[in-house]
């Protein structure tokens, strides 16, 4: 069978900028001085797997080694400095929630331009729109502008666009339990209810979760992968790395 | 490999109508007058420009329906202005989407352009029918006017490209654009008429038809006005230097979308 995703040799670096180099009259004094502006910072060094088609994978590693990078390269948002990224179906990225919401739109208009970013044509919205009102439990608040809406409500409505929405390949960055008691319960269910269905990547600092959800988990540790495999085993790796 | 969708992949489309819908409907929100805004800008320019150029400094005086003639002006340039001062500062508005989703960036330029279009359709609505009160006789030559405007707009496009680009790293680059219209304004026959700068020097007054807006700007009297407008096609002589408008849209629109789509990939990082 084809892997959902097939990560090989992948390497990624960022240019920082030193001080401020964010401006022309900085860029032209470095140039005309020699120097560089920027130090390079090596985020990612060779990371290769893959991801089987219905599998649920945690990604998991402490702040700054390099998972966001990771999800942000999967979702084509960066380019790699070289190594490939293969991706086998339609991919939908939450590195965030609500992206694209704007509180001066009403409930209604922030779900069809958060579908539309994500690559959803209107129709599919159409399709799943009942599903994700209902999921969110915001009937009677989809006329109104986000702005009225409790911080709660608006993370009800962003969870629910991700999970409801339809894709090959869901990929999601520390997004899970939002919401009160009764809410994050029903997302957990639903969570259960996608294993085996839906091929997932989930960025989590919830071992628990890890624990919970996934069939496999890899862990990245300075920019390379050091244990990838059993759920529980890797959740004992990653607490590990304080001691 | 990521799928790179077509140009005009049909997703990309709905997403080009879903931003362009969000931003045309929060431009005007909160203000009582609205939309209207639209429409007023303009028009409230033009009326300075009148009060001070045709009636005191009566700029004009020997051109049919100055007025039109000079409302034709301001409603290009806003247009120019305002097409190539939103689609600059594209990128870095927009820098929370790019960097959390994936898709063509040319399309958040172009989305934040088209409200200027259809700003523009509206305003030239204003103009025909301003025309028409003041006395200028409909011809067949109102018919080949959108093509000057889509002109118009492949040179703000071309230029909103290139400099957008550069201004996701150097973000001084939407400042400098901003005093550079200012100078650009006066470069272009808005104000006064070209006539008045041939009567002081022929020469000068060819320069000044070179540029891409003066061009249009006349372009679009000439059809729609008055027929003894001065155009850069008959006032200069050369074939080559009547085509130099056209081949600097052309430069521009080119180069700003290689360059364009060459720094794009880098966009989520840098913005």
């Amino acid at each position: 069978m084809k892997s959902a995703i097939k990560v090989t040799g992948l390497h990624k670096s960022f240019n920082l900028p030193n001080e401020k180099a964010a401006g022309l009259k900085q860029a032209i004094f470095n140039y005309l001085k020699g120097i560089k502006g920027y130090k390079k910072q090596k985020v990612l060094k060779g990371i290769s797997f893959e991801i089987q088609p219905g599998e649920f994978v945690g990604i998991i590693g402490r702040n700054g080694s390099g998972k966001s990078t990771l999800l942000k390269l999967l979702a084509g948002i960066y380019v790699p400095d070289s190594g490939k990224v293969e991706i086998d179906g339609t991919l939908v990225p939450f590195i965030e929630l609500g992206v694209g919401f704007n509180p001066e739109l009403t409930g209604r208009e922030n779900i069809y331009l958060n579908g539309a970013l994500l690559g959803f044509s209107n129709k599919e919205m159409d399709a799943m729109y009942d599903e994700i009102v209902k999921f969110a439990e915001l009937e009677d608040f989809m006329g109104q502008k986000l702005k009225n809406y409790s911080s709660g409500m608006q993370v009800r409505l962003a969870f629910s666009i991700a999970i409801r929405a339809k894709g090959d390949i869901l990929i999601l960055d520390e997004v899970l339990a939002v919401g009160d008691a009764e809410f994050q319960q029903k997302c957990n269910d639903y969570f259960a209810s996608l294993h085996g269905n839906q091929t997932v990547v989930l960025v989590t600092h919830s071992m628990e979760n890890v624990r919970k959800f996934c069939d496999r988990a890899i862990l990245i540790e300075q920019g390379k992968i050091v244990k990838e495999g059993d759920p529980d085993e890797v959740a004992d790796a990653y607490l590990k790395l304080w001691d | 490999m990521v799928k790179i969708p077509r140009v005009w992949d049909r997703k990309n489309m709905i997403l080009l109508k879903e931003l362009t819908k969000t931003d045309f409907k929060l431009r005007y929100q909160g203000s009582v007058l609205g939309y209207l805004w639209a429409i007023l800008r303009p028009l409230l320019m033009f009326a300075i420009l009148y009060v001070v150029f045709s009636q005191i400094l009566k700029f004009g005086d020997d051109i049919p329906h100055y007025p039109v003639y000079l409302l034709t002006g301001t409603v290009l340039w806003s247009f120019f202005s305002e097409c190539t001062g939103q689609g600059i500062q594209a990128m870095v508005m927009r820098g929370d989407l790019i960097r959390k989703v994936s898709f063509p960036k040319y399309i958040v330029v172009v989305s934040s352009t088209l409200t200027a279009v259809i700003n523009l359709c509206i305003n030239i609505l204003v103009v025909v029918i301003f025309a028409l009160i003041s006395g200028v006789s409909p011809s067949l030559s109102w018919l080949i006017v959108p093509m000057f405007i889509v002109e118009l707009y492949a040179l703000s496009l071309g230029i909103s490209f290139l400099l957008g680009a550069i201004n996701v790293k150097y973000r001084d680059v939407a400042s400098i654009w901003e005093v550079l219209t200012q100078a650009l304004f006066y470069t272009a026959p808005i104000i006064y008429p070209i006539s008045m700068a041939a009567a002081m020097s022929p020469t000068a007054a060819k320069i000044l038809l070179l540029n891409p807006i003066s061009q249009v700007i006349q372009d679009v009297r000439y059809n729609l006005i008055t027929k003894e407008t001065v155009t850069t096609w008959n006032y200069i002589d050369n074939i080559w230097w009547k085509a130099v408008p056209i081949i600097i849209i052309v430069v521009l629109l080119v180069v700003g979308a290689l360059y364009f789509r060459k720094k794009s990939k880098y966009f989520a990082e840098e913005v």
